[in-house]
């Protein structure tokens, strides 16, 4: 158990832009250990939901290397890898585009239950119950539409749906920016406890540095596709080195600042 | 307000749905009315319409019922044009899903089929396909299939290319879905709705295609076709005329009504789209 849950090292995507070739990121390193809070933080078209959907394979990456729970992730394909992503799963930004539209809850959460075979077909609304409940809703969801319930609610069937499978990794994908605040601090509790209980690493993708410091362990902060500077992210936050960093924690809205 | 009776407050909707229901009618209760069968001698040849009420609308050269002919050849028309408007959406929609999903080389492969098909005069390959494999209800069916499909196909595809992009897309693969079953539990069922909104144009276009084979002699020879009776009526056009007139008005009132339902269904789903 030495080496790191998720590695990840050089790192690069390239986007054709008309004749010229964008690097949406550019030769990104970084690691995860079980249990552990990452965040990547940074201003929009840093690179970050590039990177999330470049460590679920989502999209390929040009160059780089990524292994998870020791195996080499990127050489993963059909279904093998479609077996992985049980253990690495993901909760989006906006939590009504993240579903079908013509989905139940219980049918959200019937999906990985079966795809994975962990739950037969008489037991999986059972399943589907202590999923809810673990995520504090109530069970009575499980038979109404994804939109016919609230924000709030519908990010945490979207939790529940990434925990069903017991994954080692989950990566959230400015998973609490549409939500209100009073929500927010909701779910991001919930996260901390799912955390501690089950020892779930998280990748956290987000631009607001109160969300992340109140969640990560260490941050990582990115400009245009390469990393400014990382460290523990309470160091990072009270003292940035990096330009970007200083501009990323001025721009964090406190209570007490006064007026200028 | 429920669907229904938004569908029902348009005028159009109204009409098409009068005459489908009537011709319905027609087509479940020929047995019914004219039990035996339609193509039997049933009265002196050339009768003309409203002059012996037990025989409404005449006799044609042989002495066969009109009115039995119209009812039964209701019924041919109908299940032709259904059931040929459901396997070119079908066809179709499963066609340019893979291809719009795929993508890469068997998009191409697939699209390039599709061109194939579509610079193809439709009626010419059903003419075609009927003459070559031999007229029956089946080949007629998968004849205009054969040639209604592509619209669907191109539909579908522009719709999944959008969808597939979508955040519930990655969801699924996220999932460790297989990807056949994104393809068709996902994004197909919400691709369905422009795809289905062709389906009025393909019908009509179906019920006139089967008209224009049996015209041509083409049709399923044991049954009653309006095409074929407008066929055999031409040959006694300047004597009898009501013999071509009548299968003919037929067929552009079902025409009519298939394409007034499916104008109705765009002009509910429009209104609902707005009011959205």
């Amino acid at each position: 158990m030495s080496s790191p849950l998720l590695s990840v090292s050089g790192l690069t995507k390239r986007y054709r832009r008309g004749v010229k070739i964008i690097a949406a990121v550019d030769d990104v390193s970084f690691h995860i250990e079980t249990g552990e809070t990452l965040a990547l933080a940074g201003p929009s078209g840093s690179g970050k939901s590039t990177i999330a959907r470049l460590v679920l394979r989502l999209v390929e990456p040009d160059a780089g290397r990524i292994r998870f729970e020791g195996e080499d992730f990127l050489a993963l394909g059909g279904a093998a890898l479609r077996s992985r992503r049980a253990r690495l799963q993901m909760v989006f930004q906006d939590p009504l585009a993240a579903f079908n539209p013509r989905a139940t809850v219980a049918r959200v959460l019937d999906d990985p239950l079966r795809v994975h075979g962990i739950a037969s077909r008489q037991e999986r609304p059972r399943r589907i119950a202590a999923l809810l409940e673990r995520v504090g809703l109530t069970p009575d969801l499980a038979p109404r539409a994804i939109h016919e319930i609230s924000g709030g609610q519908r990010q945490r069937v979207a939790i529940a749906r990434a925990i069903a499978t017991k994954p080692s990794l989950i990566v959230f994908d400015e998973a609490v920016s549409a939500l209100d605040l009073s929500v927010r601090g909701q779910i991001l509790r919930l996260l901390l406890d799912l955390q501690r209980e089950e020892r779930i690493a998280y990748l956290f993708i987000s631009h607001d540095l109160g969300v992340i410091s109140a969640i990560a362990h260490r941050v990582v902060i990115l400009d245009a596709g390469t990393i400014a500077e990382s460290g523990n992210a309470r160091a990072v936050i009270d003292a940035p080195q990096s330009a970007i960093g200083k501009a990323l924690v001025a721009a964090t809205p406190r209570l007490n600042r006064t007026r200028p | 307000m429920n669907p229904l009776r938004r569908f029902l407050r348009v005028p159009e909707a109204r009409a098409g749905v009068v005459i489908l229901a009537a011709l319905l009618a027609m087509a479940l209760s020929a047995s019914l009315f004219f039990p035996g069968d339609p193509q039997a001698i049933a009265g002196p040849a050339l009768l003309p319409p409203f002059k012996d009420w037990s025989l409404p609308l005449g006799t044609d050269r042989l002495g066969r019922d009109v009115l039995a002919e119209l009812f039964h050849g209701a019924r041919t028309s109908l299940a032709v044009g259904i059931a040929a408007a459901a396997a070119a959406l079908v066809i179709g929609a499963i066609i340019g899903t893979l291809a719009g999903f795929a993508g890469g080389l068997i998009d191409e492969l697939l699209m390039r089929t599709t061109d194939a098909f579509q610079t193809v005069p439709s009626f010419l390959l059903a003419l075609a396909f009927v003459s070559v494999v031999g007229p029956s209800l089946g080949v007629v069916v998968a004849a205009i299939a054969l040639g209604a499909w592509t619209g669907p196909a191109r539909v579908a595809r522009a719709e999944v290319l959008s969808i597939r992009e979508r955040d519930f897309v990655a969801g699924a693969r996220v999932t460790g879905m297989h990807p056949l079953e994104i393809a068709f539990r996902e994004i197909l069922p919400n691709a369905l709705p422009p795809v289905l909104a062709l389906s009025s144009v393909i019908v009509a276009a179906a019920i006139l295609t089967e008209a224009a084979l049996s015209f041509l002699g083409l049709g399923d020879p044991n049954r009653v076709t309006w095409g074929g009776m407008i066929a055999e009526g031409r040959a006694v056009l300047r004597t009898a005329p009501f013999l071509s007139i009548i299968p003919g008005i037929a067929l552009v009132l079902t025409v009519l009504g298939v394409y007034l339902a499916g104008e109705g269904v765009v002009e509910t789903t429009a209104v609902r789209r707005s009011l959205s």
